[in-house]
């Protein structure tokens, strides 16, 4: 089979996101000539519209997703001594803001939607687990309902991580909705992005909510009082005033992206033998952050697509447990054999708002070119 | 009748970033164009120039200043257990940076310039000492030569906290080069200041600085090999351009800052009521706040304030006495010089900018006040 004409297909849309600039700049300089460039209007702004979006009451905008969980777990109590139960297969940050609280990582294997394999959660609790840390990669939401059961059972926190994963559902509830507190990123490449780092807190508690507001901002009841010592962590006005306007795309850019995925998963199909994909559920609104599909000869794939002009890349071809910085929490190769594997055949393919149909079938003719030729 | 026009804020940002508004603008637009919004070259360039600034070989630019306070310390193995030496009428952050690693701040008074007490350091020093916090507060260089003798003879190692200080030289040699790292802040209200939270490290050492750089990124080496666990604090690419615009003016704001406050010195000296911050020998000042010390203070306040001249007080509540440092065991007393200072100091507008009308009209208001 014959490659078509040979296309660019760019994992990051950035510049087709902003190629119309106008609009966010002046939004830009109203907040530059307004001075108010740390927390203010903007800021709480984007966090009742966030919180909107979630239908949750509360939201605290902070400076990232990872300091949206470190914060999150550090208010609820969670520190040294404490073991903290989360999946091997996730972004580093997931792990490191555990251990940032003085906590210890405890892994879980995955499961075939890459997020944390419920049956194997009670296995790994110990008199000093204080959380459990789900998290929804890719964008797919991880099985809550079982996860909440096991919670209540053993008395757990749950801390959801969904920075992959704004307005994903499972039979019809929202991401964020089932845990103490959840934490989402806004990193330029999240589906809800901002011109730098960013991050945002949802959580249905006012008393978290209270303490979560202080402790982002050196824990000043007002400009003198402080009440308890904090960090700087605040989402910038500026960035706020580009979430503001794009908060408005969310469904734009989630329905795009399922739609592109569905293109996807069809036209790939009929590869069944080399390309697995991973079990959609009828139940699960999946947003599709990331569209990873398992797939054999992987690295061969890899390097074909990129030749080829398809910005493929692999999320994350390490599992953290085998990470230089998990050295000392004692796991070992052939500890969670799910994870490992998935490592070594995962695939993540460009699936974003910004692709144009025909990029898409490029995708697809390219793969099916590899396999068939 | 006092109109709008009239008034003299006491910090006035619009005003700042009206001529800079085409400018900052178009970096950002570049920063857009480019879709590097995540650390890059933007960044990097920014490193590059305030290192080359401070007259040291490294700079990271992250988060924020307490950022970059808590980092520093972090580097240097400050964790829970250790003592902190600091000053107990800074900014919270100059404590909390130190509290949030588990570790406990050690306050020692300051003296009449509002900076740390060289003199009295030995006697806070204890087993459990792992470093010195000067902070150069207000924009003036602490008196380095005794702390880093000190620090040197015990085995501290010495953290800057240059927040409000960037540009301040004692004998000639630029804050941020003197400890093993200095910290700098880049907030809205700072000299040189982000559109936002920022923050910037500086060191000589090597191996701090590839540590730091690894530390402000999740600790990631490269972007799939994580050697340590840590956070996320990165300069936005976005604040780096903008600051990259405003680096070319900061020789000139630290300039009329000085100016102004040369002006107050000598027009308010004849005041008996206040007292007003001189300069020392060895030491350049920047002024990030020019802070008096007033008879009636509150009373001048609400004064100036009926004159439509804003000012502030920095800060109000010393560390010790603040709620959150109420377990740390210092009672009211501990400090008589950072205490008496609270309810005496004032701190002026003396931003870049101001015309010499203006500063005229502040010190005639004094003056009035005190008639």
């Amino acid at each position: 089979m014959q490659v078509k004409q040979r296309m660019q297909v760019k994992f990051s849309y950035l510049d087709r996101q902003f190629a119309n600039v106008d609009d966010y700049l002046a939004d830009i300089r109203e907040v530059a000539l307004s001075g108010d460039f740390t927390l203010g209007a903007a800021v709480t702004e984007f966090e009742r519209r966030f919180a909107q979006l979630c239908k949750m009451p509360y939201a605290v905008g902070v400076n990232s997703g990872t300091d949206a969980l470190i914060l999150s777990m550090k208010m609820l109590g969670i520190g040294a001594g404490d073991e903290v139960i989360t999946t091997t297969n996730t972004f580093i940050a997931t792990v490191g803001a555990i251990a940032m609280t003085g906590a210890t990582p405890v892994f879980v294997d995955n499961d075939e939607g890459y997020t944390i394999n419920p049956s194997l959660i009670e296995a790994a609790i110990t008199p000093r687990t204080k959380a459990i840390v789900p998290v929804h990669l890719t964008g797919n939401v991880a099985d809550m309902p079982a996860i909440m059961e096991i919670a209540k059972k053993h008395n757990l926190l749950v801390v959801e991580d969904a920075c992959q994963c704004i307005t994903g559902t499972r039979d019809g509830k929202i991401a964020g909705s089932w845990g103490e507190a959840v934490g989402f990123s806004l990193h330029p490449l999240k589906n809800l992005n901002v011109w730098g780092d960013g991050g945002i807190i949802v959580t249905r508690s006012e008393d978290l909510y209270q303490k979560l507001r202080l402790f982002r901002n050196h824990g000043l009841v007002n400009r003198d009082e402080v009440a308890i010592f904090g960090q700087n962590s605040r989402l910038d006005a500026v960035q706020a005033a580009i979430g503001n306007r794009l908060i408005d795309q969310t469904e734009f850019i989630t329905n795009t992206r399922i739609a592109n995925a569905k293109l996807l998963d069809e036209g790939l199909a009929d590869l069944a033998e080399f390309v697995h994909i991973p079990p959609r559920e009828a139940n699960v609104k999946h947003v599709y952050h990331l569209y990873v599909i398992r797939v054999e000869r992987r690295d061969e794939l890899l390097g074909y697509l990129q030749e080829n002009g398809v910005e493929a890349k692999i999320h994350y071809p390490i599992p953290v447990h085998l990470q230089k910085a998990a050295g000392h929490l004692g796991y070992k190769e052939g500890d969670f054999p799910v994870a490992e594997k998935d490592s070594k055949v995962m695939l993540t393919l460009p699936a974003h708002q910004h692709l144009r149909s025909d990029e898409i079938e490029y995708t697809i003719d390219c793969i099916h070119s590899f396999y068939r030729k | 009748m006092q109109t709008l026009v009239d008034s003299i804020p006491y910090v006035n940002l619009p005003e700042q970033h009206a001529p800079l508004k085409s400018d900052i603008l178009a970096a950002v637009s570049d920063i857009l164009d480019s879709g590097q919004f995540i650390l890059g070259e933007r960044v990097a360039e920014f490193e590059r120039q305030f290192a080359q600034m401070c007259g040291v070989r490294y700079a990271v630019g992250v988060n924020s200043g307490t950022d970059a306070l808590i980092f520093a310390l972090k580097a240097l193995g400050i964790r829970s257990g250790d003592e902190v030496i600091t000053a107990p009428n800074s900014f919270i952050a100059s404590a909390s940076c130190i509290a949030v690693l588990g570790a406990k701040p050690v306050f020692v008074d300051v003296r009449d310039d509002y900076n740390i007490d060289p003199d009295k350091i030995a006697a806070a020093i204890t087993a459990k000492t792992k470093a010195i916090l000067p902070v150069h507060l207000t924009g003036r260089p602490c008196e380095m030569d005794p702390i880093l003798e000190l620090a040197t003879e015990k085995g501290l190692s010495v953290v800057e906290d240059a927040a409000q200080a960037v540009m301040a030289e004692y004998k000639g040699r630029k804050v941020g080069s003197f400890g093993k790292i200095g910290c700098f802040s880049l907030h809205p209200l700072k000299t040189l200041n982000a559109c936002g939270d920022g923050g910037v490290l500086t060191t000589d050492d090597a191996e701090l600085y590839d540590q730091l750089k690894i530390m402000r990124n999740i600790g990631l080496r490269t972007r799939d090999d994580c050697v340590m666990w840590s956070h996320n604090s990165r300069l936005d690419a976005m604040q780096a351009a903008i600051l990259l615009v405003k680096l070319r003016y900061l020789q000139d704001w630290t300039q009329q800052r000085r100016q102004n406050a040369r002006y107050y010195q000598s027009r308010l000296a004849g005041i008996p009521q206040v007292q007003v911050p001189q300069e020392n020998e060895n030491e350049t000042c920047v002024y990030h706040t020019f802070v008096i010390q007033a008879d009636r203070r509150d009373e001048l306040r609400q004064f100036l304030s009926a004159r439509g001249i804003g000012s502030s007080v920095h800060y109000p509540v010393p560390i010790h006495l603040s709620t959150a440092g109420q377990g740390l065991g210092y009672p009211a007393g501990s400090f008589p010089v950072t205490e008496r200072q609270a309810s005496r100091i004032l701190s002026l507008p003396v931003y870049q900018g101001l015309t010499e009308a203006q500063l005229e009209r502040v010190c005639q208001a004094i003056e009035d006040f005190y008639k």
